[in-house]
């Protein structure tokens, strides 16, 4: 709803005489300083002056600073010092408004009208509400009405075109637009109606040009730079559309809109540090837009910067209430920042009104909680996905012939330097090239080595990022793929319900977010290995699955991983210290009950310590947050010490420091526990029943040595006192530990291809014999 | 709530009362997005900026620098054309001012991106003149030398840029390389080894120095270097191409098929790649009819030099099989009695074919070539009329006098299709004039196969096939061995044709 086209503000001038000390509030708000205007009206409302003036003005300031749930207070006290003025009702409809509640909005609004009947910005509050509700010929009537107290109002001219686009009059739309952008050339709604009442009419290539020759006349005007970004956008060419948000924010350096629709693109872009800026800046002058804030929330948890990511949300849902779209972000800003319980308690609130992202939302934390992380529970959440999609489209046909050369599909957003991309990379390039031939749909761009690997094994490559699943599918269909591998799930830049069109005959799930079954009919396959799903574990998946014959990764050290050291506890001088453990995991793995057998490992070894190493410990609320929790389970924080993040090399190198890591649970570490191995440092883990509660196992088991795999928490605690008080026996492991994984089916690619080969084979072949 | 800002820009059509100040926001923001690497995002700016009253030359320079980066050659010259005119004037004088060296730099690099090597040369040229202290001018003078060939010139000023600022990386790259071309391995070696050494990670220079290991004769020591390579996880197109050159020098083609593949996927405009990878794989559907230019070139510009040699060495037998041809058919030339008239000779290479006719011709005698170092070697025979520098088909739409014989030696096998290619010869020939061409020969039946060299052999039937679709009269069809290779002879035909009624 586009709240930001009838809240236009005006301070509401006193009607009284009044004392100094409101005066200057007023004035501090109309010079847009309501921070300043916020005291002088607070003092101001206790002093009795302005009458309900005070109130209602206070209200307004704080309305400007997004501090809704004060200003709804503020407003409610003018409502009733002011009980025949308009103005306090038409703005708690206003905050009704931001917050969703229609309902509501449109009762203050008709308050406001019954005491003031030509109130404009009433009228075209209305309209906007008519509008959304897909009422239109009624909101016509209200701008109308609106127009007919104010002719001169470009805000109603564009209300009344953008109605007229609805209606299917895209001619007189663009008009309209146009005509609001003469007066306001850096309107941004303007000029995002002007774009797409062009698209109603013009292929986008011809709308570019309309938009272009109106750029050339009128080169400075920031609208045609806008229209032309929305145009670029629409047409899926991302880069050209920030370009023109460049020049439109060059131009219109002042509109808050603009500088964060140049956010959001960089953010689209992955360039954070010029994004965050901007998303601030436009959140401060514009604090009642609830996707901001999401926004500037979602690209704070790319940036690994959760802690900051609750900040804000906490702050939006005091203002805004328990949106969906934020409990679900919230969530996700609880578990990575390791309060798991909590978090999946915001997931499940968001439940009943979020629809089916809800739902992949609360399964994306499932999986780190404590208790209800497993793999019954993980199930069921996934049936219920597949029960809010309905069924999948029927398979597509191709030739099923089991013996031909296969096309296959890798469905990704990890298609490089990502834990997909060292998990993957070496055991697609062993696939036979003669047997199989690989398609990447690439779900993020990637200029990396690693992705160039890729790239160098792939017969095809589709940049998929900014289409539609039904694009994506499409392309996957086009590309005549007879298995297709999502390599995705339910994480950040997974697309998994591009299965759901059914592209391909076979479709696979494997790594990526491959934390659980995927609960839907339209997935054939979890490839998986007798450790992660040994027998009897058929129940727990709606997959079929497919067991390669060893580990179901193929891990690819990197090449500048450094040499393994000397065991740290006997590397010094003298005698022996006591040894350091060490998780490299992300916090979001690091639950209050693997703090408690941390606890109670370091009390049984008194010189040991712990390191933990993840980027969200550089932020200070994170830490905080962590010592609390260590506190509340007996870990002493003087024997831990907490770090963030570092580059790839230097956490490798930082293994060099630690003589046993200690695995978290219930969701287990995947590719830290390869790193862990191949920098020579063994992982003491607990196996669960979930496929993340299994990763440790399966990595720890290829290798051989699946006896530091414990099955309950006494046990775990048990494993790493014991192995700590054993330095000879340590120090033999690690001495020959990256010998070991080098020659263990972990990293050997070629007879990882060739199980692979004969999984998929197998797979088509099954495909082919149902006919 | 307040979004109507405190102040609106004026709704004017005009240009904005604050102009300057906003010209100057324009221009340091595209600038900044220029040093960052982001030509996309600087151009609308700049689309703008010179719409601007007057307009700004730097704007235009800045412009024609976007749209370079943008791999648009042909617009970044128009802006620099622009700019060098306000600049310069339009007509520029023989020197020009020192501040439009910019201009013509900028001009020449997009010249010489746009393929228009010596108008590039003569716009950095005139840069060089302009500022002769500014190594960056000889920089850009030296490169598009050295892609035009002229080595010895390249070298001199790609070294000056390089005296000027020895650290650089790119100026060691840019001159081992051009060392590379000119065959100065000893000297490319040392060079891109402290390139190497310095900058391990800098994009090419290991590729560079494999290949200058290969071009040397070492070609195990360039594999151990590509392998080196991709151990540490460096992966580029130009590693995997030098060892596909290496495993074809070993006979290993399903290695090389794999490098080639790879490579061209990670290089997918270079045809010169792409091609051979399709050769390699052999896959049907990836054929192409015909090969690029650009393989056909990158082929015989690195192979000029040592063209000949390798071809004796070979025992290439192609230009005596013709002139052994044309003796028997035209017993009253053989015997002296008669010349031949105008002879064109597609594909001439080195002149071979030229020097085995040569005393026969008594005619124009014009040679036709992709590769100008070829071109140059045929030109040191002084036995050509003309030679141009064009692709064969095309060399045939040309002006030029109904033609007497046209040869083709080694040329046809790089074209799959032939029906277009002898259909345009007919038409050059004059009636009763000869078509002499040999073929890599293929089974009957088999019509045209692209081979594992980037080669096309061809049936004799489908040859038939398409000489009588021509017009042509098919007077020979003889199964001959072309020369030897490291694995056996090459089989192929040597065909003859005459022009029948038109």
């Amino acid at each position: 709803m586009a709240w930001s086209m009838v809240c236009w503000w005006s301070p509401v001038p006193p009607v009284t005489e009044a004392d100094a000390g409101y005066r200057a509030g007023i004035a501090a708000l109309a010079q847009g300083t309501p921070d300043a205007a916020l005291p002088l009206l607070q003092a101001a409302e206790r002093a009795g002056e302005g009458g309900g003036f005070a109130a209602l003005n206070l209200g307004l300031a704080l309305m400007q600073l997004g501090r809704l749930s004060q200003a709804e207070a503020a407003l409610t006290r003018a409502a009733a010092a002011l009980p025949d003025h308009p103005e306090p009702y038409f703005r708690l409809g206003t905050i009704a408004g931001v917050r969703g509640e229609a309902g509501r909005a449109e009762a203050l609004f008709l308050a406001a009208l019954d005491r003031a009947p030509h109130h404009v910005t009433a009228l075209a509050a209305l309209a906007a509400l008519a509008e959304a509700a897909g009422h239109l010929a009624q909101a016509a009537d209200l701008v109308a009405r609106a127009r007919a107290a104010d002719p001169e109002e470009p805000e109603l001219e564009l209300a009344a075109a953008r109605l007229a686009l609805l209606r299917g009059e895209a001619e007189a739309a663009a008009a309209g637009a146009a005509a609001v952008l003469a007066q306001r050339p850096a309107h941004p709604a303007a000029a995002k109606l002007y774009a797409e009442a062009l698209l109603a009419r013009l292929d986008p290539t011809a709308a570019l040009a309309v938009v272009a020759a109106r750029a050339a006349e009128d080169p400075f005007a920031a609208g045609w730079a806008l229209a032309a970004a929305r145009l670029h956008a629409a047409a899926g060419q991302p880069a050209a559309a920030l370009a023109e948000w460049q020049a439109a924010a060059l131009l219109a350096p002042e509109q808050p809109e603009v500088l964060a629709l140049l956010g959001l693109a960089l953010d689209e872009a992955g360039r954070r540090a010029e994004a965050e800026p901007l998303l601030r800046a436009a959140i401060t002058a514009r604090p009642t837009d609830l996707d901001l804030r999401n926004r500037l929330a979602t690209m704070l948890w790319r940036n690994g910067r959760s802690a900051a990511m609750l900040e804000v949300l906490d702050q939006a849902m005091v203002e805004f209430g328990p949106q969906p779209t934020l409990m679900m972000n919230r969530a996700l800003a609880l578990n990575a920042v390791g309060r798991q319980a909590e978090a999946l308690e915001s997931a499940d609130a968001a439940v009943p009104a979020g629809g089916v992202l809800a739902l992949v939302n609360r399964i994306a934390v499932l999986p780190y909680h404590p208790e209800r992380g497993h793999a019954l529970a993980l199930r069921d959440c996934g049936r219920a996905i597949a029960a809010k999609l309905g069924p999948a489209a029927p398979a597509v046909h191709r030739p099923r012939e089991a013996g031909r050369r296969l096309r296959v599909g890798l469905l990704s957003g990890g298609l490089g330097r990502h834990p997909v991309g060292w998990l993957t990379v070496a055991g697609l390039e062993a696939l036979p090239a003669a047997e199989f031939s690989l398609h990447a749909f690439a779900l993020k761009p990637r200029e990396d080595m690693l992705a160039a690997r890729f790239r160098a094994c792939c017969a095809g490559w589709h940049e998929m990022q900014h289409r539609s699943d039904a694009e994506i599918a499409a392309a996957i269909a086009a590309e005549r793929i007879d298995i297709l591998i999502d390599l995705g799930g339910y994480g950040e830049s997974g697309r998994l319900f591009v299965l759901q069109h059914r592209p391909a005959p076979v479709q696979i799930k494997w790594v990526g977010a491959q934390f659980s079954t995927t609960g839907l009919g339209c997935v054939d396959w979890m490839l998986t290995d007798r450790w992660e799903t040994p027998a009897g574990f058929e129940h727990l998946y709606s997959e079929r699955l497919l067991r390669l014959p060893d580990g179901y990764v193929c891990y690819a050290p990197p090449a500048y991983a450094p040499p393994v050291t000397l065991l740290p506890a006997l590397a010094g001088q003298g005698a022996a210290k006591g040894v350091r453990f060490g998780c490299f995991n992300n916090l979001a793995k690091v639950t209050p009950a693997v703090l408690t057998a941390w606890a109670r490992i370091l009390a049984a070894l008194p010189e040991a310590t712990l390191e933990l190493r993840t980027p969200v410990l550089s932020e200070a609320s994170a830490r905080e947050g962590l010592l609390a929790r260590m506190a509340t389970a007996g870990l002493p924080a003087e024997r831990v010490t907490l770090l963030g993040g570092v580059p790839h090399q230097a956490l490798l190198a930082a293994y060099g420091g630690i003589d046993i890591a200690l695995d978290p649970f219930p969701y287990t570490g995947g590719l830290t526990v390869c790193e862990a191995l191949w920098m020579g440092v063994p992982v003491v883990s607990l196996a669960g029943d979930s496929f993340a509660g299994r990763h440790a196992l399966s990595h720890l088991s290829n290798i051989g040595l699946p006896d530091w795999v414990a099955t309950t928490p006494e046990a775990y605690v048990a494993q790493a006192v014991a192995r700590a008080r054993d330095l000879p026996a340590l120090a033999a492991v690690r001495a020959g530990l990256r010998a070991r994984v080098a020659a263990s089916p972990l990293v050997d690619a070629p007879r990882f291809g060739r199980g692979l080969a004969a999984a998929l084979r197998r797979a088509w072949s099954e495909c082919c014999a149902m006919g | 709530m307040s979004d109507r800002p405190a102040a609106m820009p004026a709704a004017s059509r005009a240009v904005p009362a604050a102009a300057p100040a906003l010209a100057t926001r324009l221009l340091d923001r595209a600038r900044l997005l220029l040093r960052q690497g982001r030509p996309g995002e600087a151009l609308p700016i700049l689309d703008r900026l010179v719409r601007l009253p007057g307009g700004d030359t730097a704007a235009l320079l800045l412009r024609a620098e976007a749209l370079l980066g943008l791999g648009r050659p042909d617009a970044a010259e128009a802006a620099a054309t622009a700019a060098l005119e306000r600049l310069a004037g339009p007509a520029p004088a023989v020197v020009v001012p020192p501040a439009a060296a910019v201009a013509l730099l900028l001009r020449a690099r997009a010249r010489q991106a746009a393929g228009s090597l010596d108008p590039a040369i003569d716009d950095a040229a005139a840069a060089v003149m302009a500022v002769p202290g500014d190594a960056g001018a000889k920089q850009v003078l030296g490169a598009a030398l050295l892609e035009q060939q002229r080595f010895d010139e390249a070298i001199w000023f790609l070294g000056e840029a390089f005296r000027a600022a020895p650290e650089d990386p790119q100026r060691q790259l840019r001159l081992g390389q051009a060392f590379m071309l000119a065959q100065r391995h000893e000297a490319a070696a040392e060079l891109l080894a402290h390139c190497a050494a310095g900058h391990p990670d800098l994009p090419g220079v290991v590729a560079l120095q494999a290949q200058n290991r290969l071009l040397a004769g070492d070609p195990a020591g360039a594999a151990a270097l590509v392998r080196a390579a991709l151990g540490r996880g460096v992966v580029e197109a130009g590693l995997h191409s030098v060892l596909a050159h290496v495993l074809i020098g070993e006979a290993d083609t399903e290695g090389a098929a794999q490098h080639f593949t790879a490579a061209a996927r990670l290089a997918p405009r270079n045809a010169y790649l792409g091609h051979l990878a399709a050769a390699l794989a052999g896959s049907p559907a990836d054929m192409p009819d015909r090969a690029a230019d650009a393989y056909v070139r990158t082929v015989f510009d690195g192979y000029a030099p040592r063209f000949e040699a390798s071809l004796i060495s070979l025992g290439y037998r192609v230009p005596g099989l013709m002139r052994q041809a044309v003796e028997r058919l035209l017993p009253e030339v053989a015997g002296g009695a008669a010349k031949l008239g105008p002879v064109l000779d597609l594909g001439c290479g080195t002149g071979l074919v030229g020097a085995a006719l040569s005393d026969l011709i008594g005619g124009p005698l014009v040679g036709v070539d992709l590769s100008r170092p070829m071109l140059e070697q045929a030109a040191a025979k002084g036995i050509y009329t003309t030679l141009h520098q064009a692709e064969a088909s095309a060399a045939l739409l040309g002006p030029m006098p109904p033609q007497a014989l046209i040869t083709a030696a080694d040329v046809f096998c790089y074209f799959g299709r032939l029906e277009l290619l002898l259909e345009r010869c007919r038409s050059r020939l004059r009636q009763g004039g000869l078509l002499l061409f040999s073929l890599e020969r293929a089974a009957p039946g088999e019509g045209w196969q692209l081979g594992p060299r980037g080669r096309f052999r061809h049936a004799a039937d489908y040859v038939a096939g398409c000489l009588a679709a021509a017009g042509l009269q098919s007077l020979e069809c003889r199964e001959e061995v072309l020369r030897q290779e490291a694995n056996g002879v090459v089989d192929g035909l040597l065909v003859v044709a005459r022009a029948t009624g038109h």
